[in-house]
């Protein structure tokens, strides 16, 4: 709290490690919320930023608490407001639209029945529907602010519902001067959202992403465009669709289109003046010099315009029918369009634009049947903006099946601070928050900036409730190890087996493991197999495989879950960076030992990755292999973070190969953990480590109620203010 | 382990031990303030065992208890085997059990290949109970457990026996696995209906259901260290558990046979009692001998045994001694927990044991009633033998108040 403290006295960006379960949530809330009643002028607005939707539910209970104790503490109702945004497939209250599963689609049928065009038609005749809840929106709801609270999804909805308001305009329309926002990464970080969503938060706010550990990823995946055959196909549909709509305009309605050419005359001149008094976010995608100039004359017209993506599609097409990889810059990209079908940097710079606009002209309603074309000329608006940290990536095969013909443009961002930058520009304080965010100093290089507090803090325990371990051998004495070379061996993978096999027996209920890659999680489960070790492990427990399919998985999970509930037992093998890695929590009996066979490293064959690492060294002076460490080892925490979800909770963590002891992988792991990680643990065999495990959870068995943590890990509140407490926080704040 | 030499290992049997790590130095590098730790964890066992007190006990209890016989069984974590070392100290809890609850019932169910089997049925002859213990030592163990079906047959057991006593199974799980047929939570629900107790004393880690069932049945679940604290956990159940919810109270029909010596005075009716006759508890062995003339002699149907107490084999009729049942009586009105305090100067001696206090002691125990100051063993002796307070029978003020 203390360093959170001074980086927002600082008005600087900030990077905290806390393990998870320690209050991380409660902590930011709390003291931003103190701090925004204490300096209102200073600081405005918290939006603070989860991955995905439970997530963002978590928060906002955590919020109300707070706002529930600063009612009862101080008498009268607080002055904040507090709402949660998701999409409009999670906030929709049309009957007919809210049954859609796909995202896509509701956003779809949500346009198709609140743009402005389909309205106007409205009121000329009652048969064109429209939604009531957004026209009864429309009609009060935007003069009528939200009363102060915290709404959280179904809050919305429900008040939605009361009032006949639609929750999703009316959260987007309360955005603006809510105190605290609460929504997913994408909306600040994923340029084509953000300008429609977060454009108007003021520059006073903090903003704060939990989970952040993949931060650069999510920034580089929305900056990044892939592009399939069948993609390209699609457009062509599309292209055709807009071919035929023009020209029965250009019959009935031909004014129309003349006044869109008159505007784009004029050039995005609104847009400028908009951008001037800084109130919007600033688009990477359109850099402003875009915006000064005018839409050029050869995409003016719809007809040429049409055409003109029609001959970029085709170009792309062509460029597809390689039969080996290429790999090139955008200058080199551009380069060639001009040279192949003559197409300058500027109208593909213009194309986003001009297609938005065009689609806005011809009153195209149904927006899904567009997404390939939007990509395209997403794509080309990308390619001809950007000439540095980006690649252009053309293969014609997968690596796993290089006889069947499956050709993909990568377009893909290799500098994860373009997306971040003007979230870093924008906003005073941004802290950057996860369980496991070591080594530290990566964050600052790779999202390049220079945070004021950088922080790993510990945790305080009354008992050591996780037992972290190296397994460097077998009972045979032979190292484990995935590495690619003893990768096939079958000494390690028997070694591996028995290691699961004897930990299975010892450790009751739940176990994880985690393998480095679906394929090597498939190859070891055939060996086992073939050696008997499955059978071995299922006399002890019942075993699951997450696979790449995500409805198999969410069974097997709900079926390990049913397993371990049941006191039956079960092991689930799953993989690193996979599904489970990231989003689901083993809490208590729900994962008493996570185990993790072999180091996660990315793989390395991959030429986006390479791309990517040539860059880093070439912009940042990163290594390619402290880089890879680096990732593979914050993937490994994040393994080892999930059976550890609060301070009652226990677990064991293996990590079961050679390399984990080595030094550099080892001050890798989040502080909390290396805290525990004890120089006797670190060279285990198999026997050894179950001996340690066996006596270990005797001992964490024993009852542990909240006195014993009365003093240690909890404080009530005479022995926070007890002198002798304040003087050890002072101490430990100071040596922090 | 009631054989102290029996639980000496080998010193690489043992598991890894860093003895030196148990103990730590303070500050000033001394150990002393490390053994004040001992202690203090010591008395901290004594108040867990404090808090059974006060509220109304159970005395006439209806046990099963249920030994895990699988697989896992044959691992030697425990001295000689799990399984050996449970059942030896099964017996000490029997004896103790009958001991200190004399007019309750105890049967012993294992639990294997996925099956339950019931060892003994549900009765007081403590004997009875030993020779089977003894018996399965050479069962084999193999299979899993299942606790579903154990937990099943035991409350089938169970159902029947009136509602005055108290009904409890006591688990010893050493496996961390358990095979069952069906949903459990349906066990462990009707077992809730039947106000049936689950006391499940682990043998290896703490396992999420049994903790469950014992959580949700109202019985205690733990999960031991090594052989000691299994010793201590198993005798801790041989104490009355409070009694959940309200019973109703009924009366119990009991006989007291005298223990009556050889008296020849030439009356009639006692040539009958006295004359050498088989005990009915030995009978059906084959080593059963003729007993001499002391015995104890049903009073309502005569047969005679050797050993009380006893359900009588052939009329049903709880046969207990006074002395008996007196026992089972302290359990209802438990002495009143000594209050802990600093020492001080005027008492320099253990008002029980006379033993001098040293400075190191720094906490005496003084009891309520009659202000008289004891030392730590004392107080544990006192309250976990004893049960009644020395200075309060000697002081005749006192004593009376206590009976009247």
């Amino acid at each position: 709290m203390l360093e959170l403290k001074r980086a927002l006295d600082a008005k600087g960006h900030c990077l905290l490690e806390m393990p998870s379960g320690t209050g991380k949530t409660t902590t930011l809330l709390s003291l931003i919320v103190a701090y925004m009643k204490a300096h209102p002028l200073d600081l405005t607005k918290l939006v603070y930023c989860s991955r995905t939707v439970p997530e963002i539910e978590k928060v906002m209970e955590e919020l109300r608490k707070l706002m529930n104790y600063y009612e009862k503490e101080m008498g009268m109702e607080q002055n904040i407001l507090g709402l949660a945004l998701s999409s409009r497939k999670n906030l929709c209250i049309n009957p007919s639209v809210s049954k859609e599963r796909e995202g896509k689609v509701v956003d779809g049928r949500c346009y198709s029945l609140t743009a402005s065009f389909v309205r106007a038609r409205h009121a000329a005749d009652d048969a064109v529907p429209i939604c009531e809840f957004y026209e009864g929106f429309d009609a009060h709801g935007k003069e009528f602010p939200l009363p102060p609270g915290v709404y959280n999804l179904d809050d919305l909805k429900e008040y939605g519902q009361m009032k006949r308001w639609c929750p999703y305009f009316l959260a987007r329309h309360t955005i603006t001067h809510a105190n605290i926002v609460v929504y997913s990464y994408h909306y600040l970080l994923d340029p084509k959202i953000a300008e429609v969503v977060s454009k108007e938060i003021s520059k006073t706010s903090v903003v704060v992403f939990d989970e952040a550990h993949n931060i650069d990823n999510v920034c580089i995946d929305s900056m990044s465009v892939k592009i399939t055959k069948r993609l390209l196909d699609k457009c062509s549909n599309s292209i055709t669709i807009l071919e035929t709509t023009i020209s029965n305009m250009k019959e009935n309605d031909s004014k129309r289109l003349e006044k869109e050419y008159k505007r784009l005359v004029e050039g995005l001149r609104d847009a400028t003046i908009a951008r001037e008094t800084d109130m919007a976010l600033v688009n990477p995608v359109l850099p402003s010099e875009i915006l000064e100039e005018a839409v050029p004359g050869t995409i003016r017209t719809a007809e040429h315009f049409v055409a003109f993506l029609k001959r970029v599609v085709e170009y792309i097409k062509t460029r597809l029918r390689v039969q080996h990889v290429v790999q090139e810059s955008p200058a080199g990209f551009l380069r060639d369009i001009h040279t192949k079908v003559c197409i300058d940097r500027k109208p593909l710079r213009f194309s986003a634009e001009r297609l938005a606009s065009l689609i806005r002209t011809l009153e195209i309603s149904d927006l899904t049947d567009f997404s390939p074309l939007v990509t395209v000329s997403h794509f080309a608006t990308l390619v001809s903006t950007y000439t540095k940290g980006f690649t252009i990536i053309i293969e014609p095969f997968e690596d796993r099946a290089p006889t069947v013909s499956n050709p993909i443009l990568y377009f893909s961002c290799l500098d994860s601070s373009i997306a971040i930058k003007p979230v870093f520009n924008r906003f005073q304080t941004v802290v950057i928050t996860s369980g496991t965010l070591s080594p530290l100093d990566m964050y600052p290089k790779i999202l390049d900036f220079h945070p004021v507090i950088m922080t790993s803090f510990t945790m305080t325990l009354a008992r050591p409730c996780i037992l972290p371990m190296i397994v460097s051998k077998g009972n045979d004495q032979v190292a484990m190890s995935s590495r690619y070379e003893t990768r096939e061996d079958t000494a390690v993978i028997r070694n591996y087996g028995n290691l699961l096999v004897e930990v299975a027996a010892a450790v009751p209920d739940g176990i994880v493991c985690f393998f480095t890659s679906y394929l090597y999680l498939e190859t070891i489960v055939s060996s086992w197999y073939d050696q008997g070790i499955i059978d071995q492990l299922q006399r002890h427990k019942l075993l699951f495989i997450e696979t790449q399919d995500a409805a198999e998985t969410s069974l097997a999970l709900i079926n390990y879950i049913k397993a371990c509930d049941n006191g039956r037992g079960a092991v689930l093998l799953s993989v690193a960076r996979g599904k489970v890695s990231e989003g689901i929590d083993f809490d208590h009996h729900l994962g008493r030992a996570v185990l993790m066979f072999g180091i996660p490293y990315v793989y390395t064959q991959s030429r986006i990755l390479r791309a990517r690492l040539e860059y880093l060294r070439d912009q940042f002076q990163i290594k390619e292999n402290d880089f890879l460490t680096f990732d593979a080892m914050r993937h490994a925490a994040q393994c080892l973070g999930r059976c550890m979800r609060g301070k009652t909770d226990y677990g064991i963590m293996i990590l079961a190969d050679k390399r984990f002891s080595r030094a550099d992988k080892r001050s890798k792991l989040p502080k909390w953990i290396q805290e525990h990680l004890k120089d006797t643990n670190c060279n285990l065999s198999t026997e050894e480590c179950v001996q340690i495990c066996k006596r270990w959870l005797r001992q964490m068995a024993q009852p542990f109620s909240r006195e014993d943590q009365l003093g240690i890990s909890l404080l009530t509140l005479e022995q926070l203010q007890s002198e002798e407490m304040q003087k050890k926080i002072q101490q430990r704040a100071q040596g922090v | 382990m009631a054989d102290e030499d029996e639980t000496k290992e080998y010193r690489w049997e043992s598991g890894y031990e860093k003895t030196w790590e148990a103990i730590k130095e303070d500050d000033d590098g001394l150990l002393e303030s490390n053994v004040a730790d001992l202690v203090a964890r010591a008395k901290r066992k004594r108040a867990a065992l404090k808090d059974t007190g006060a509220i109304q006990l159970g005395m006439m209890r209806h046990l099963f208890v249920v030994v895990d016989a699988s697989a896992c069984m044959f691992l030697q974590d425990l001295k000689p085997t799990r399984f050996l070392c449970v059942l030896k100290l099964l017996e000490v809890f029997v004896h103790e059990f009958f001991d200190l609850n004399p007019i309750s019932q105890l049967g012993i169910l294992t639990t294997k290949m996925k099956r339950s089997e019931q060892i003994t049925v549900l009765a007081g002859n403590q004997k009875k109970h030993i020779e089977a213990l003894q018996q399965l030592k050479d069962l084999s163990c193999e299979g899993e457990p299942s606790l579903q079906n154990s937990l099943e047959r035991a409350m089938n057991g169970l159902k029947n026996m009136p509602a005055y006593s108290s009904r409890e199974i006591l688990v010893l799980f050493g496996s961390l696995t358990t095979c069952d047929p069906g949903d459990i939570q349906k066990t462990i629900k009707s077992l809730k209906d039947n106000n049936i107790r689950v006391s499940i004393i682990g043998l290896a880690a703490e396992v999420r259901i049994c903790q469950e069932i014992a959580k949700k049945t109202g019985g205690t679940y733990n999960v031991l260290i090594d052989d000691h604290h299994l010793k201590e956990l198993i005798l801790n159940q041989v104490q009355p558990p409070a009694v959940a919810g309200s019973m109703e109270a009924s009366l119990v029909k009991m006989g007291f046979p005298g223990a009556s010596p050889i008296v020849n005075d030439g009356t009639s009716d006692s040539s009958a009692d006295h004359a050498p006759a088989y005990c009915l508890c030995h009978i059906e062995s084959e080593t059963s001998s003729l007993m001499g003339p002391n015995g104890y002699n049903c009073p309502q149907c005569g047969s005679r045994y050797c050993e009380l107490p006893v359900e009588c084999k052939q009329c049903g009729l709880t046969l207990v001694s006074a002395p008996h049942l007196a026992r089972s009586y302290h359990h209802l009105f438990p002495i009143k927990p000594f209050i802990e305090r600093a020492q001080v100067r005027e008492t320099t001696h253990c008002f029980a044991c006379a033993k001098l206090f040293v400075e190191a002691e720094t906490n005496v125990y003084e009891c309520e009633n009659c202000n008289q100051i004891v030392c730590l063993d004392c107080d544990l002796f006192i309250r976990e033998t004893l049960h009644t307070c020395p200075g309060c029978a000697s002081d005749p003020v006192t004593a009376q108040m206590k009976t009247n």
